[in-house]
């Protein structure tokens, strides 16, 4: 497998003397679904930004499809590359979803004639094929983080990376992206997702976990290694998902829970039987 | 949502709607120049004008612009009518002595001619807001947009970026529903800690207006910003070439309307130039006004 991201030794500030990324190195391989947990202000933006080239003067390396981020490299990555950031208003440059959607097929010079058959596609992938004529305003966020992704599965992305993209989404609206963002990585299993979040929920569900806080990764590995850790989590004042809290809770009480079991219906009927 | 003085784009499909904006904005400057001329007489002006009333009304039915939002975009005018046409009436604008007295109050005289003035000048202002109504109810502001973007074309050789004011005006079109919205979040969260936007005197309104303005351009600010990003990140390079997904389409018919539009400005102009006159040919030398 050919790792997608892989970034060493990174070092990052805005200003002087205030380091907001201190020497991080981790690795994302091909297809996989890696989420990175952290609190406010722990530097997970910035590590997007650097990701997809809108910063630079960081030190250390960072390469993306095996390509260094620069100057030279940076069209090709992007279009590889889709971001979804956590505000659904400020990414919606088109006037309606339609216009939207091939703003980046302009961009990348996708041919007229070529886009209504790609606009409908992947429009029709993220469920808002009815809304293609809609304007922003008459959209909730859940549907306009949709029109985002569209967007993205648009151009045949190799990576998505998602900046809190569902943080400022209610609660049907949360699952609602998440539960397409597995259905994509379903249908290609080459799609790698790198999901900055709030969301131990879906933390659980990714194959790797990176705990970020002050600019350092704390924690690294499986769902189950990371989140058993519950007392480092608890000094950085992260909390575990709740399937966690209670597995570990019925492990005190003795009973003897494989490591398999990762959602609620699989516990009830393990404890069921 | 604040309406705007002219209107918004209604989305009907009507032939007018499915024009080509670019001849849209074209036959509006058009038929906006042909209402600016004045003739010969009083009677022709009219006469002329009210042919081209004609026309837009037809314009106007066969677009399902709504007559009523036309004389409510007047009432919001009004005040400004009224002042005008009590100028026009009180102060004759050209040589008295060759005027008509219509009556005198006090001595005082009033012309004729000072009325059909004022009636000139009111159908005007009434035939351009009737046109640009047209323009923006059947033309959406993208196409519009567009629009002037291909007409502001050429200017690309001296070097003025027509594709980024086209996609500036197309980015301010559409956040303004967002800022708009964020004014009410605002005011109401403000009005929640106590601010009055409503009562209170001079410099209490200007310390309300700030404590809105403030929150509003850091909020405007940080979308800017982030807006930059997703759109670099979405591949936008503004030097860079790109494809178009709304292509304008000149068809048979917009040439047609062109044409029409076209002859009755150079008709107007004609008319103007020879000094024609309709009703001293039918009617005899100094039959009318
Ligand atoms: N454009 C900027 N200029 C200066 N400081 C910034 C800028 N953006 C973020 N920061 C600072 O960098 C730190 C990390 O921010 P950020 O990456 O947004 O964190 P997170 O996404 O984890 O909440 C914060 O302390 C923030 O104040
Ligand atoms: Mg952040």
């Amino acid at each position: 497998m050919s790792k997608i991201l892989e970034v060493k030794n990174l070092q990052f500030s805005y200003e002087k003397e205030t380091p907001v990324i201190k020497d991080v190195s981790f690795d994302v391989e091909e297809g996989s679904y890696v989420c990175l947990i952290g609190h406010n202000g722990s530097g997970k933006s910035t590590l997007a930004k650097i990701l997809a080239g809108l910063l630079s003067d960081w030190e250390g390396s960072v390469k993306v499809f095996g390509l260094e981020v620069n100057r030279d490299n940076i069209r090709e990555i992007r279009s590889k590359l889709g971001l979804v950031f956590q505000n659904p208003d400020n990414q919606f440059v088109g006037s309606t979803v339609r216009d939207d959607m091939a703003f980046g097929l302009e961009n990348r010079r996708i041919p007229t004639e070529e886009m209504d058959g790609i606009i409908n596609k992947y429009a029709g992938e993220a469920g808002m094929i009815q809304f293609l004529d809609s304007s922003p305003e008459n959209l909730s966020g859940g549907q306009k983080q949709r029109v985002a992704i569209a967007g993205i599965l648009a151009i045949n992305p190799d990576l998505i990376i998602y900046d809190e993209a569902t943080s400022m989404l209610d609660p049907s609206g949360k699952k609602d992206i998440l539960s397409l963002t597995l259905k994509l990585k379903e249908e290609n299993p080459r799609l790698t997702v790198f999901s900055i979040t709030h969301d131990v929920e879906e933390a659980w569900r990714a194959d790797k976990v990176i705990v970020f806080n002050h600019g350092e990764i704390v924690l690294e590995g499986t769902p189950t290694e990371v989140f058993s850790h519950t007392k480092e989590l608890q000094e950085i004042r992260l909390e575990a998902p709740f399937i966690i809290s209670l597995i570990n809770a019925l492990r005190k009480q003795g009973i003897d829970i494989p490591d398999s079991i990762k959602t609620e219906e699989e516990l009830e009927d393990f404890l069921c039987r | 949502m604040a309406s705007f003085a002219l209107g918004k784009y209604i989305p009907y499909k009507t032939p007018i709607h499915r024009m080509d904006p670019r001849v849209k904005v074209l036959g509006m400057i058009f038929l906006m120049v042909a209402v600016f001329f004045s003739y010969s007489t009083f009677s022709m002006t009219f006469s002329v004008m009210g042919a081209i009333a004609l026309f837009i009304i037809v314009i106007m039915i066969i677009s399902k612009t709504s007559f009523l939002k036309l004389l409510r975009s007047l009432k919001s005018l009004w005040f400004m009518i009224i002042f005008l046409l009590i100028i026009y009436v009180v102060v004759p604008k050209n040589d008295v002595t060759e005027m008509h007295v219509a009556f005198a109050i006090k001595g005082y005289n009033f012309y004729w001619e000072s009325f059909l003035d004022a009636a000139r000048i009111l159908l005007r202002l009434v035939l351009m807001i009737g046109l640009s109504m047209v323009l923006t109810a059947t033309t959406s502001p993208l196409d519009l947009t567009y629009a002037l973007e291909w007409y502001m074309t050429p200017l690309k050789v001296i070097g003025f970026p027509a594709h980024i004011i086209a996609m500036t005006i197309s980015l301010a079109l559409r956040f303004i529903p967002t800022i708009l919205e964020d004014v009410n979040r605002i005011m109401k969260a403000q009005t929640s800690r106590g601010v009055d936007f409503e009562h209170g005197g001079f410099g209490k309104k200007i310390k309300a207006i700030i404590s809105l303005i403030i929150p509003l351009f850091v909020s405007a600010f940080i979308r800017s910003d982030e807006l930059a990003n997703a759109m670099e990140c979405r591949g936008y390079d503004p030097n860079g070439k790109r494809t178009k997904y709304r292509k304008m389409h000149f068809k048979w018919s917009d040439a047609l309307a062109l044409v029409v539009v076209a002859a009755i400005l150079g008709g107007c102009i004609y008319m103007k130039v020879i000094n024609f006159d309709l009703f001293n040919i039918l009617l005899g030398e100094g039959a009318v006004l």
